[in-house]
């Protein structure tokens, strides 16, 4: 039972609590806002449509047939990058893209789940079988970036690496010029 | 918070606890639902409610476009993990008897005395696909086409039953003689190569990759170099192409070597 | 103590698991580093991967809640555990679901990972003797709710003791995280797995299974929480500072660990980003009930060092109980959290968690959280229970000090370069790396330091099972009644909202229905996208 001494003391504690209480709330709305911020002026904001396709026969006729993978000119001038991913590679094995172009990666996966990292980026999104993945990527400066799998799929993940070469806007539209699925696979 | 002074007010609990939580969900939704899907400039989206809709995760299909056709014909085979697995022993049979015409080149019992692949325990979604793809085109043979052309679908599962009844041929390794080439044991993963036993059975079995051991080494070898080249493509979504380009060719004559090696005096010399 | 057998039991299969689980990891970290040549058959690192994930994520902390939450529930309420056959049937499903899982994944059968990956369907039984664990540790959540009820009948108005709001909260907050992941493995893997099906919905299997993966470990965490404010303040000779402050944080973890699944599921296609911010924000919430009780507990430390007599500002930190291993295992867990904790907000913003998702940062930061702050505190449990359950006193606090650094350092040697080449981009569960290619050459010496963290840890934890099986051993001695912590300011009287579940039950449900409804109803709605099982593990 208490008794009226305690009451100072249970004040100050209490007092102590709701302060912190009160800055923790503070710290998390401000997190949350900075994320949010972000997200609407600077940087990538997750895929915005859910869409869907049939892996059996995605690799057979559509969108993701093996003819019309690679990376094709859009009218507006951006890029868009077909890929399928399947086990143990994907195809195109070496995508090419150009510098400084709004690109736009379409992407499923023909049997179970991959993923796609395009090392020293934040290009990074999963491959669920039955979906499309949809991710929008700008790069700055040419090089060659290495694309692994980065989801489990079964015993062979660990020999499924791809590649992007990032080359030069005049380069790649002389190639895009030449063939209407632009890779860099040597035939 | 309470003190003992003051009786504990449980309806005030509920109320707070209630609102708070509704107003969180609701502007949390208002934000995630609503606010930034409109804020976003690149989603081309045909309206707000699209915009909301998207946002949900209703399912929104984009515009189709056009895609380039294949030049060549694409297999058209769906293979699925487990298909073809305990026919009947009727199917069995009746693909003995059609197996007799296979006889001249793939042998008797399905082991070949030429450089024509053995068939003896293959894989049945391998003997289904190939067959398939020669009947349709998409594997294209001077031999093969005419022979699989007269084939019905239920001739090809038939054939697939027996052939895969058979044994299978065991690999022959004896590491002290000649180490196994490191991109069959690891491959390459650098160039995207899997270790072939990942698909082709000696670690596991991707439906539709044939089991490799004691297969002909012209076999294999002109396999790998018409995946390379191209010329042949009915690899669903170039997964063999995408490794046989990646091969030099000294890695060519190694894997076929290593998966041509048998005992001496076996059957199939 | 009563029933010492049966919680003895639980932490032994635990601990004996973990041990063996532990040697796994360490091969692990060897196998794929460049300092062992590049393993010829790579299925079995998937095996060792599944297996060590199994044991460490389903069954290990499972049996840790369970033995701990039966000697709560006894100590704390002051009676004996009431349904003693029950637990001891929980316990028997535990054990044989373990059993049952690991034989297939031992055999090369289940090589799918502890995270399933459909359509991936490995051997069946793999996945019953997971729901097997799972049920048993369903049995216990009943037991508890059935202790505390008649604990209540008995003492109506009487607030619930601490340690039992603590423990009664988390046990609920498993039984309703766990359903995610008891619905992906009943209506989707397994009908494929025996062969009902043959295809699967993997979107909506990943929805599944991220209701349970987020919550699972504040499940794991609130064991650890739980000995913060009870016995952390008890051991060091202070006081809890706030009992109300500790009761809302488990409120706060009871509600809010669920409705935030969706952020492993990030990078999915089959979600709607609106969903995907929603549980954003929602994870920033969870920051919440951690920074609460980092404040209480710290509190709670001054009072213990100014009764000591420390002076000053910061004065009372040296004067607090250093040769305590409670002390010394409560400050690493916290340095640990910190780190842990800041890497976890990190990948709850969507757009830092692009960079790092499902690189070895990930792993990295679990490691650190889970294997760090968590664990170390489940040895610092078994430390202090330990002489209550086998009535010996336990030999050396200078051993138990060395086993708690020996983690520690362990576990920073480990994660810190993991983080570190996460952020290089090292994707995840890869059986070997080619550190020749000079994209990766800079990540080998960071992998090749963790390699030797794991070997430190695999010390640490097998220095950790011989101090408990040398309690055994050590001289008979009589103890003192075990106790919880005492608050400074111990409650007389609370309101019903702190002194049950019922509204936070409610909160929780509705939020799992606010946040998990729409996406799953419309992944369930959603026809022609269940794809084609890939079998595997069977013999070629």
């Amino acid at each position: 039972m208490t008794t009226q001494d305690e009451r100072p003391d249970r004040h100050v504690a209490e007092h102590a609590e709701h302060r912190w209480a009160s800055l923790s709330i503070l710290i998390v709305v401000l997190l949350t806002g900075l994320a949010a911020g972000a997200g609407i002026h600077y940087a990538v904001m997750p895929q915005a449509r859910v869409e869907t396709v049939d892996p059996a026969t995605a690799p057979i006729a559509g969108e993701f047939v093996e003819s019309n993978l690679g990376s094709v000119v859009e009218p507006d001038g951006s890029v868009t990058v077909r890929a399928l991913g399947q086990r143990y590679s994907f195809t195109p094995s070496c995508i090419v893209v150009p510098t400084n172009t709004p690109l736009t990666i379409r992407a499923t996966s023909a049997d179970v789940i991959h993923g796609i990292l395009i090392e020293g980026t934040n290009v990074n999104t999963m491959l669920v079988p039955g979906y499309i993945s949809v991710i929008t990527a700008q790069f700055a400066t040419p090089g060659e970036h290495l694309m692994p799998c980065q989801e489990f799929c079964s015993i062979g993940h660990e020999g499924m690496w791809g590649k992007v070469k990032v080359i030069d806007k005049p380069s790649f539209m002389a190639l895009a010029s030449k063939t209407k699925r632009v890779s860099c696979v040597e035939q | 918070m309470t003190t003992e002074q003051t009786p504990p007010r449980d309806k005030s609990w509920s109320w707070a606890s209630f609102g708070l939580t509704a107003v969180l969900v609701l502007l949390t939704a208002i934000a995630g639902l609503i606010l930034l899907p409109s804020l976003q400039t690149n989603a081309s989206y045909s309206s707000l409610w699209d915009a909301i809709c998207s946002a949900a995760g209703v399912l929104r299909p984009s515009a189709s476009q056009p895609s380039i056709e294949p030049t060549f014909k694409v297999s058209q085979v769906v293979l699925t993990s487990g298909m073809l697995r305990n026919p009947s022993q009727e199917s069995i049979g009746r693909g003995a008897t059609l197996g007799q015409r296979c006889a001249i080149c793939h042998g008797p019992s399905g082991i070949s005395r030429a450089d024509s692949p053995n068939l003896a325990g293959q894989y049945a979604s391998v003997i289904y696909k190939e067959l398939l793809d020669f009947r349709s085109g998409a594997r294209v043979n001077s031999v093969m086409s005419p022979f699989a052309e007269p084939l019905s679908d239920q001739d090809i599962v038939d054939l697939a039953a027996y052939y895969s009844y058979l044994p299978r041929l065991p690999g022959y390794h004896p590491t002290m003689q000649t180490p196994a080439p490191r991109i069959v044991i690891n491959g390459a993963p650098m160039r995207g190569i899997a270790s072939c036993g990942s698909c082709h059975g000696g670690l596991a079995n991707k439906a539709g990759s044939p089991w490799l051991e004691q297969q002909p080494e012209p076999y294999i070898l002109s396999q790998l170099r018409a995946f390379a080249s191209g010329d042949r493509h009915n690899d669903i979504g170039q997964q063999m192409r995408n490794i046989a380009r990646q091969m030099t060719s000294d890695e060519m004559a190694e894997v076929a070597r290593y998966y041509a090696s048998q005992p001496l005096g076996s059957s199939t010399q | 103590m009563n029933n010492r057998q049966l919680i003895l039991a639980h932490f032994w299969l635990a601990f004996g698991l973990f041990a063996v689980a532990l040697v796994l990891g360490a091969w692990q970290m060897l196998i794929r580093s460049p300092l062992l040549s590049w393993i010829p058959d790579p299925e079995w690192y998937y095996r060792s991967v599944t297996a060590h994930g199994t044991v460490m994520a389903y069954v290990f902390p499972t049996l840790v809640a369970m033995g701990f939450g039966y000697a709560i529930s006894q100590v704390a309420l002051n009676q004996a555990l009431i349904g003693v056959r029950w637990a001891w049937l929980g316990l028997a499903l535990v054990a044989i679901g373990a059993v049952t899982a690991v034989i297939p994944v031992a055999l090369g059968r289940a090589s799918v990972l502890y995270t399933f990956y459909p359509p991936l369907i490995g051997n069946a039984f793999y996945y019953i003797g997971v729901v097997l664990v799972v049920v048993g540790s369903w049995v216990w959540v009943a037991l508890l709710s059935v202790n505390l009820g008649i604990w209540k009948r008995k003492h109506a108005d009487e607030p619930v003791p601490f340690a039992m709001f603590a423990n009664v909260a988390g046990a609920y907050l498993w039984a309703w995280t766990s359903v995610g992941a008891a619905l992906e493995l009943l209506f989707q893997i397994i009908p494929a797995a025996v062969g009902l099906t043959s295809t699967i919905d993997a979107g909506l299997s990943r929805v599944f299974f991220s209701w349970t993966l987020h919550a699972i470990v504040y499940f794991w965490l609130i064991p650890t929480y739980i000995a913060y404010y009870t016995i952390f303040p008890r051991a060091i000779g202070g006081r809890l500072y706030s009992d109300t402050m500790g009761r809302i944080a488990f409120i706060l973890f009871l509600i809010v660990a669920m409705p935030i699944g969706i952020h492993h599921v990030f990078e999915d296609p089959q979600v709607g980003a609106g969903f995907k911010f929603i549980h954003s924000t929602f994870t920033a919430l969870v920051t919440l009930p951690t920074l609460l009780t980092v404040f209480t507990i710290c509190a709670s430390a001054e009072i213990a060092g100014r009764l000591r007599g420390g002076r000053g500002p910061l004065g009372w930190i040296s004067a607090l109980p250093w040769r305590n291993p409670i002390m010394l295992a409560v400050a690493l867990s916290f340095v640990m959290l910190g780190f842990g904790g800041a890497g976890g907000i990190i990948n709850m913003s969507y757009q830092l968690n692009s960079s790092i998702h499902n690189t070895q940062w990930i792993t990295g930061h679990f490691h650190l959280i889970f294997g760090g702050a968590i664990v170390i505190m489940y040895f610092a449990i078994a430390y202090d229970l330990w002489p209550h359950l086998t009535a010996r006193a336990l030999a050396s606090e200078r051993l138990m000090r060395l086993q708690l650094w020996l983690w520690f350092i362990g576990m920073m040697v480990t994660t810190f370069p993991w983080h570190y080449v996460g952020i290089l981009g090292m994707p995840r569960r890869m059986a070997y790396y080619d550190y020749s290619n000079p994209a990766l050459a800079p990540e080998a010496l960071s992998v090749i330091l963790s390699g030797f963290g794991g070997l430190i840890l695999l010390a640490a934890g097998l220095l950790f099972v011989f101090i408990l099986i040398r309690g055994h051993r050590g001289p008979a001695t009589v103890v003192d009644e075990y106790r919880f912590s005492t608050a400074l300011h111990p409650p007389v009287a609370l309101p019903a909202a702190l002194n049950g579940f019922a509204l936070w039950l409610a909160l929780m449900i509705g939020l799992t229905v606010t946040n998990y409804g729409f996406p799953i109803a419309a992944l369930l709605t959603r026809t022609g996208i269940a794809v084609p099982a890939v079998y595997v593990g069977s013999q070629p």
